[in-house]
Formats: structure tokens, sequence, C-alpha cells
């Protein structure tokens, strides 16, 4: 143990002496970023894992579209399981002239079976939980709907026919989970005043619940007396299941961040390759004296490895305290996305040691070790030893390190594979155009051009400038990326919409309210087709029975298995144009379907086809006349099957429509619910308005994950300054000595740093621009148009992030008189 | 070999690869010292006597013959071998003095007892410092000490494990005349009280004539001075 005794005193004085700082800064960064995200996936998963019969609200559930049969209660009560009905649907809630589209839920007594929901009194009152449900005439309300609506507990609303007093605030229901539904805000209420409401109707779109808990063996025969009772519109749910989409969004969300912030570790490596390598050759005297007297090899690679791991110690425990403050940040920015969360654990700490050792493992270890090797010979001939530290021998550890680290974050080999790669190429690539540029520059300075360039370290010392350069810009392109490039993004998503797109749909609109709606719209002066719809299955092409799992594809599988929107036409809609076949004629008598081109390549059907669709309990078959396509950021109502007039009429129908509704019209909307209280209106407007929210939140996260790079990058920047400070100091010393200014070699500094980060900034702007482009035309089919301010942006940001660095870090370099200089220097 | 042999070197020789060839320093050397000895070896800078000195250590390995401490033939042994020899048989000073800048004066005397195992290294420590005068500065690094200070630190530590043979190159080398006396001084009386056999490579005759022999090392021979 007298090695690792040595190894903490020797630590110290090299701490005291500094030569520490950067390669510790480097780790702490990756640590912070590694464990911040740890902390925040650990948590989050702790807030839906292990609860997963709360997260049911029972211990099993029978969830869908279709009224649930009798049998399946008469089989729960036989086995004397406790049960509990909801239904859920959206509505629109009314306050004196305020509306807001609300997710109801009505519930009965005994609501949730398992968990509990959270509930207070006013905004000031702490929360509490209870198993009561709201009493008749009342409802419970999630308080962003309160904030919409103006509206306070103890307000009466307007819902369907019906009037209720709003009880509580609902701040937390356990089977709430994510995804669409939680944009608009919850309501709930007691079951016994659904009918009154009006609101639910033979065709509504009605989400149909049943819960059902009690003694395992009996919850278990009951779910194998009635799974092959349920019908397509109907599927049970074991806990765990149910949540498989909220699951599988926040599981892709920590991967994405964990991987964030794995280029944190990347670029701190960089800056801890280049720290490690001057840190070592500092060392070689003291390891040769060691040798001299008496440490064997053995001795000398204990000390020198217990010193990293004390250093891994001592980074991780700084690390994982900021760690732990940045995911505190992190979460108050999405805090009302996220679930009730449970207390920090410990876990997320021990990721930060271990990730600290394998950092130090890759990149600092192999170096440092190769100091055993220092011939004891170099007391006596200083010259010896020095070639140990030569060789690209370290650099596989390194890779393999950063590979490790990547596969343990991604917990998937092949997303590893290809993270690696792909941040591999874009360092590569940044690495060659920094190369290329510094060359330019070398180019340059044999011309007339100034002194600046002739002298400055950046055409003197290229490999290093061009390890700076790539290192910085990609900590700025990552910025970049995700301020300038997101908001790009979405202004020409914004722009590429017709302003006068369709901003509201009414659905739910029962067939008795049709013409009047649509003539109501007209008074108003709003053109819009009403359409009817019928949900319907496919049942069979050309009189062969089809099944979801015929399709290999899980897309179309899916799509199978639901309903489609069935509806039928007289015209073609304006949006809408014939690909192939021709669209029936007005008065047409021959039924015929209309179907969308891709939904027709999916299913691998085509003109002349027969499809056969059932909806409500009857079949209705006709030939495809025509193939449509349809222009779906025109925001109309518009249907993958429609068929020509008559084919539908037997089947259970609503109607929907949608239209541009100018803002100061929108009083016609709390007419329109006032007179017909099933309809449900649904503003765009306002659902844009929430994803954007929940975008911005969720990018906020992700910016200080890059700003954590960018740190990490400045640590590059600042590493490199170290490792040819003597040199710097060298050269201002001899310049100074043949006549030049102090304020000439700070201006030759100036300029070093400003060309440095420009160039850095370029570069990072250009790989944005480029970046951005392909995003927008691979993943989400946008025009980009190249953004010009971009490499401009970049170089301006880039240049002044680094010569204020540059000159911090080099101040008091060039202060003092020639000789003191080239004394330091040669002590140095 | 006679109980009173303590270092002894046969038929020694060194080459180096240099771009123009082979650059012999020298052959067929032959030197006998024993036990209580002070011997100087004196040369002209590049004569190749640091080289000697670095062989006789153990610290290189020659290009032929060999080298005999106490009845160890150190060219026999792999480098961690003589490195633990090194740490029981040997002290060395040397002209830069080559203290541990980040340890204190007492932990620098107690690094090769500590890197042996030994025990009480502290105690066995503060004695070697308060021997060579510096019992009130054992707790200074080495940058709070003067130069003639820090090589009285790097005598206690080279006496402070017993060693049967001290080695010193220019132990006076980068101090001034008055201290390089005084330091010479503390030297030669630490030697004597300890018993010890001093080898010592220097280019000053001053110095090399305090030694019991002085040899000169001149065009790859070592001759009686």
């Amino acid at each position: 143990m007298k090695e690792l005794r040595y190894a903490a005193r020797l630590l110290r004085r090299d701490w005291k002496a500094g030569e520490l700082r950067l390669l510790a800064v480097s780790l702490i960064l990756a640590v912070t970023a590694i464990t911040a995200v740890a902390w925040l996936a650990d948590r989050v998963a702790g807030g839906t894992e292990g609860r997963a019969a709360e997260l049911l609200g029972g211990d099993r559930a029978v969830i869908g579209s279709e009224p649930l049969p009798e049998e399946l209660i008469e089989q729960a009560r036989q086995r004397d399981l406790t049960l509990s009905r909801t239904l859920e649907f959206p509505s629109v809630v009314l306050f004196g002239e305020q509306t807001q589209l609300a997710s109801v839920k009505a519930v009965e007594s005994g609501y949730p079976l398992r968990g509990s929901l959270l509930v207070g009194g006013d905004p000031d009152d702490s929360a509490r939980q209870t198993r009561e449900v709201p009493r008749s005439g009342e409802v419970w309300v999630e308080p962003r709907l309160l904030l919409q609506l103006d509206a306070a507990p103890g307000d009466t609303i307007d819902l369907g026919a019906s009037r209720f007093t709003i009880g509580k605030m609902l701040f937390l229901e356990p089977d709430r989970g994510g995804g669409f539904q939680t944009l608009s805000p919850r309501l709930m209420m007691n079951q016994a005043d659904v009918a009154d409401t009006g609101l639910v109707q033979a065709a509504s779109r009605v989400r149909y619940g049943l819960l059902v808990a009690g003694a395992e063996e009996a919850v278990a025969g009951w779910s194998a007396a009635i799974e092959p009772l349920l019908g397509d519109g109907l599927r049970l749910q074991r806990p765990g299941q149910g949540q498989a989409g909220v699951g599988r969004a926040i599981e892709a969300a920590q991967r994405f961040l964990g991987l964030s912030a794995l280029l944190t570790v990347v670029v701190g490596g960089v800056g801890m390759l280049l720290t490690i390598r001057r840190y070592a050759a500092r060392h070689l005297d003291r390891v040769a004296i060691m040798r001299c007297l008496g440490a064997t090899e053995r001795q000398i690679g204990l000390i020198l490895s217990w010193k990293l791991f004390l250093l891994g110690l001592l980074t991780a425990a700084v690390g994982t305290l900021l760690g732990f403050g940045l995911h505190l940040a992190m979460l108050a920015l999405v805090a009302d996305l996220l679930p009730e969360l449970p207390a920090a654990g410990w876990r997320p700490a021990a990721s930060g040691v271990i990730a600290a050792q394998t950092i130090l493992l890759g990149f600092a270890l192999p170096t440092v070790l190769r100091l055993r090797r220092v011939p004891p010979l170099r007391v006596l001939r200083r010259e010896l030893g020095e070639q140990v530290l030569r060789g690209a021998g370290i650099y596989p550890l390194a890779l393999t390190a950063v590979f490790l680290l990547m596969w343990w974050q991604a917990g998937d080999l092949r997303l590893a594979i290809w993270v690696f790669a792909a941040v591999l190429g874009t360092l590569l690539v940044l690495g060659l155009a920094a190369f290329a540029l510094v060359q330019g520059l070398r180019a340059l300075r044999r011309g007339r051009s100034g002194i600046i360039l002739r002298l400055s370290g950046l055409t003197r010392r290229p490999l290093t400038a061009s390890i700076q350069i790539m290192a910085l810009g990609l900590g700025l392109m990552a910025l970049l990326l995700l301020t300038v490039v997101r908001g790009d993004l979405l202004a020409t998503w914004q722009d590429s919409v017709p302003t006068d797109a369709a901003n509201h749909f009414l659905i739910n609109i029962q067939p008795d309210e049709a013409t009047a709606v649509e003539q109501r719209l007209r008074e108003a002066g709003i053109e819009a087709e009403v359409y009817p719809m019928v949900r319907g299955r496919l049942v069979q092409i050309n009189d062969e029975t089809v099944r979801p799992d015929d399709y290999p594809d899980p897309q179309t599988r899916r799509l199978m298995a639901r309903e489609f929107n069935l509806s039928q036409m007289a015209t073609l809609p304006e949006d809408n144009t014939v690909a192939a076949g021709s669209f029936w004629d007005e008065d047409a008598a021959d039924p015929a379907f209309s179907v969308e081109v891709d939904i027709a390549e999916r299913l691998g059907v085509s003109v002349g086809d027969t499809l056969t669709f059932e909806a409500g309990g009857s079949r209705y078959s006709a030939t495809i006349s025509n193939l449509r396509e349809v222009r779906w950021d025109s925001f109309n109502v518009n249907f993958f099957v429609a068929s020509s007039p008559g084919v539908l009429d037997d089947a259970p129908a609503t109607y929907i429509t949608s239209f541009h509704l100018p803002a100061d019209q929108r009083r016609l909307m709390i007419e329109l619910v006032r007179a017909y209280p099933s309809v449900t209106v649904i503003d765009i407007d306002a659902i844009l308005d929430t994803v954007r929210g929940i975008m911005d939140q969720g990018t906020r996260v992700v910016e200080l994950m890059a700003l954590l790079t960018l740190f990490a990058g400045i640590v590059v920047l600042l590493a490199a300054l170290q490792v040819t400070r003597e040199e710097r100091r060298f050269e201002g010393a001899l310049l100074r000595s043949v006549g030049a200014s102090r304020e000439q070699i700070r201006r030759l500094a100036l300029g070093e740093f400003l060309l440095l980060g420009g160039t850095a900034g370029l570069l990072a702007g250009l790989g944005a621009a480029i970046a951005g482009h392909l995003m927008a035309s691979r993943l989400f089919e946008l025009d980009y148009a190249f953004n010009p301010w971009l490499p401009l942006l970049g170089a301006g940001a880039g240049a002044l992030v680094v010569t204020v660095a540059g000159l911090l870090a080099t101040r008091g370099l060039y202060r003092s008189s020639p000789m003191q200089l080239l004394k330091g220097a040669e002590e140095g | 070999m006679t109980d009173r042999m303590v270092l002894r070197a046969d038929d020694l020789g060194m080459c180096f690869h240099g771009p123009e060839g082979e650059i012999r320093l020298f052959r067929n050397l032959a030197l006998n010292i024993t036990a209580g000895e002070t011997v100087a070896i004196l040369g002209a800078s590049g004569s190749g006597k640091s080289t000697l000195l670095g062989l006789l250590a153990g610290l290189d390995t020659p290009s032929e013959g060999r080298i005999l401490i106490g009845d160890t033939d150190i060219t026999a042994l792999d480098e961690d071998q003589r490195a633990i020899l090194r740490g029981r048989e040997l002290g060395f000073v040397f002209q830069a003095f080559h203290l541990l800048s980040g340890l204190t004066a007492l932990e620098n005397v107690m690094l090769p007892l500590e890197l042996a195992g030994t025990s009480g290294a502290s105690e066995t420590a503060t004695r070697a410092l308060a021997d060579v005068g510096l019992a009130e500065r054992r707790g200074h690094y080495p940058r709070q000490l003067s130069g003639g200070e820090q090589q009285r630190v790097a005598i206690a530590r080279a006496f402070v494990t017993g060693p049967r043979l001290l080695l010193a190159d220019e132990p006076t080398g980068n101090l001034d005349q008055t201290t390089g006396g005084r330091v010479s001084d503390l030297l030669f009386s630490r030697n004597r009280e300890a018993g010890t056999t001093l080898v010592l490579v220097t280019h000053d005759p001053l110095l090399a004539r305090r030694c019991d022999r002085v040899l000169q090392l001149s065009d790859g021979r070592l001759e009686a001075a």
C-alpha cells in the first residue's frame, strides 16, 4: 500500500502545481454529462417502472373503441374481482367566453383500483393522494385547464348539455400514460353524469376501459376466460404492457441524451490526449530518479495507476455533484411533461465513477504507463527517455474506451456502431477540412500577407491547430444545430403550411346535425364540406379474407389491425388528384371505392380490386375505380378510402369537417358548441402550440448537453495552449529581444486566436448547414434553403469564444522582460 | 573476490552506434575498489566518465565485460533486479540534486527506505537529516531550499539506507565555491562516519585530490593520476 500512499502524495503535488487541472476539467465535464443523463434516465424510468400495475390502474385492463361486452363483467363478478369502468373522449369545455378542448375521463367509484389520484383544492393547497372520485355534478381538472380557461375551483363550466362545478385540481392519475392524449388537459367526471351531457352518441369516438383487480389466480383465470371473447376493437392489457408507447419514447430520449453526453467525452478525450502527453513528459525525470533509487517497474506502474485511479475518484465526485445539479436543471425544464418522479438514487453516481475510470483507462493510462520504461540512466544523461512516449499505440485504447461507453449508453450494439462511425466520420471530416484550411493559410503566408500569418502558430503548428479547430468545431456545430438550424427547420415547416390551411376540425357531428352545422358555417361565410365518417375494418380483398398477420411490414400490420376511417363523397375534393383510373360521376350508380395511392401500395391493391369493409356488424363491398393522391399538409379532412354515394348509407356514421377560421371569428365555435354539445372542436393552432412547447422544452435539455460539449472544446483549446506555452513564451522573448513590442506580440496572439476561432466556427456553421439540409430532406421531406448566415454566425461566435478564452489563458505570458522569459523557457 | 572488495570491473567496454558508425568510448577497463576507499575518477567533458559511473551504478549495461558489486555480477541482472540492488547497496549524489519536487525534505529522504519497504522510515530519515544539519528543515519542499541545502538533503538520502557504495556525479558542480566546499566537507565526513566506499566522478582536480585514490579517464583508458 506504500505505492498508494505515494500516489496520493504525488497527486496532491501535481494538483498544486496545476499540472492536472485541464485533465481534471475534461474528466469532470465528461462525468457531469454522463451522470446528469444517468440521473435523468434513472428517475424517469423509476417513475414509470416498478409501478406497472399502478400505471394500468388495476391488475388487468381491457381497453378499446367498442363498448364492453356484459360477459366480461359477469366473469369478473363470478371470480370476486373488484372492477371499475372508465370512458374517455375528447370534448370542449366552456367557461364564459373561453373554450378549451379537454380529454374527458368518466370514472366510477373505486377508480383507480391500483395507485391513487393526486389532487388539491386550490393552487396554494398542497397536493394529497385520494382514492375517491368526483361526486355527481362535480368535475376535477388538470391545473393547466384552469389556466387556459382562466377559471378556478368553485367556478362552473359547461360540458355538453350539462353544467358542472370545478371541485378539485387533478395533479396526477396513475394510468394517464403519455403520447397524443396528454396534449389536451384532463377533465375527470363521474360516469353517472355522462348520459345527461349528451356527449356520447352511437358512433362517437370513445375509449372504453375496464379495470379489474383481485387475487392473482382469479385475475389470471379471468384473463384466460375473457381473452377469446374480445373483438378486434378491444384488447387486454397486463401490467407493463399498456405504457409501451410512452416507455419507448422515454427510452429513445434517454439513448439520444446518453449518446449526446458522449460527444462531450469524445471532445474531452481529445483534450486529454493533448494534456496527458505533456504531463507524462514532465514526469520523465521523476520516474528516472525513482528508478535510480531502487523502484522497480512494477512499483512505478502501481504508483502511476493508483494516481490515475485516485484522480478518477476525485473528478468523478466533483463531476457527479455537478451532474446531479445539471439533472435537476434539466428536470425543471421538462417538469410538466413528466409523471411524479421517485427520489434520486445512488446508481448514477456509480456510473460517474465507472465512466471516469474507463475514460482514464482509455485516454491516460496507456501514455502514463509508458513512463515505466524510462531508463534510470536519464539521471545522468537527460536526452534519454523522451522516446518512450512516442508512437501511436495509445489511440486504439482510446477509441475502444469511447466505443465501450457508447455501447453502454446506447444499450444496443448496432446503434453504438452507427453512432461511433458517425462521430468518427464527423470528426474526420472536420479534421480534414481544418487541415486543408490551415494548409491554405500556410500557402498564403508565402505571399505578401502580414507578419501575423507568417508568425502565427496556426501555420507553424498545423497539426495542433487542426486538432483545436476540429474539437471546437464539433462543439459549436452541435450548438448551432440545436439553435439556429432547429429554428430554421421549424420556420420552413410553418412556411410550407398555407396560411389559409384549415385550423379547426369539427368531429362527432351527429347525422341529424350535419346539415344544420354546414348551414351555420355557410352563414358565417365559411365554405366547408361536411363528410360522413364510418369506422370500418378491412376484412376481404377480392373476396378473400385478409388478416393483419398476412402483411410482413409492421406498419401495414398495425394499419390492418385498426379501423379505417371511411367516407363517401360525390365529387373529388379540391386538393386530391386522380393517379390511376377515373373518379366517378356525381350521379354514378355503380358502387366504387377510391383509395389513396400510398395505402393502395401498402395493401397491394389497385384499380379493379374489390374491397370489403365491416362496420357496425354489416359488410360493405365495392370495386376500386381510382387511386388518389392527397395533399395532407392542406390540413383538410381527407380519407384513405372513400366510396361513391350510397355505398355506406346504412353504416353508422358521424360527420366531420375542417375549415380555416379567422381569429376574429372564434366566437362562432362557442356558439356551435352551445348549440350542438356533442360536437367536438379541435383547434389545430392550440395543439401545434402545445407540440411546439414540448419540443422547445426538450431541445433546451439537449442544448445544455451541447453547451457541455462546447466547454470540452474550449478545454481542448486551453490544453493545446498549455502544450505550446513554453514554445510561445520562448518565441515571445525571442521576438522581444529582436525589437518587437509587447503590444505587437499581443496582437500576434490576438490574430492567431481570431483566425483559429473563426475557422472552427466557419466549419461548424457549414457542417450545421449541411446536417440541417440532410435532416430536412431525408427526415422531414422539407426544402430547406441553405442559410448563408450560419457559417458567418459560426465564424463570429467561434472567433469571440476562442479569443476571449485564449487571451485569458495566455495573459501574463508576455508581460515579463525578455531575459526572464528566456530563463523561464529553459527551465520550462 | 576478497571480502574487502566492494566494486570490481573486468574488461569493461562501451560503444555507441552513432550516425557515423560505431563510437567506442572505452574498452578493457579494469577497476578494483575496496571497502572504505574513496576514489575519484577525473576526466574532461565528454571523456565518458559519467557513462562509466552509470555502468558502475547499474544504470546501464556495458557493451562488454562485467561489473561486480560485492559478490553480485550486476551485468547478469535484469533492470528490475538491478533496481532492487541499487536500493539496497548503493547511494547516489548528483550534480543536479534530483530531489522530487512534490515531496518535503523528509519525504525525499524517506523515499528509498519506503521503496525498499523498510520499517521506521520516518525516524531513520529524520536522523539522516539531522546528520546533515537539516533537522529543522524537514518539512520544506525543494524549492524552499537553497542549492547547498538541496544537495545536503540529497546526501542524507544517499546515506539513509546505509549503502555499501556511494556514487557521486559532480556533487559540487552546480554550487558556488564556498557552498561547494562545505558540501564536499559534509560528503567526506559522512562517508568517513558511515564507513562507506565512495566513488566520485568530477572534472575538478581539487575535489578529486580529497580522495584516497585518483584515476584519470582519457582516450578510453583509466589510469592512476
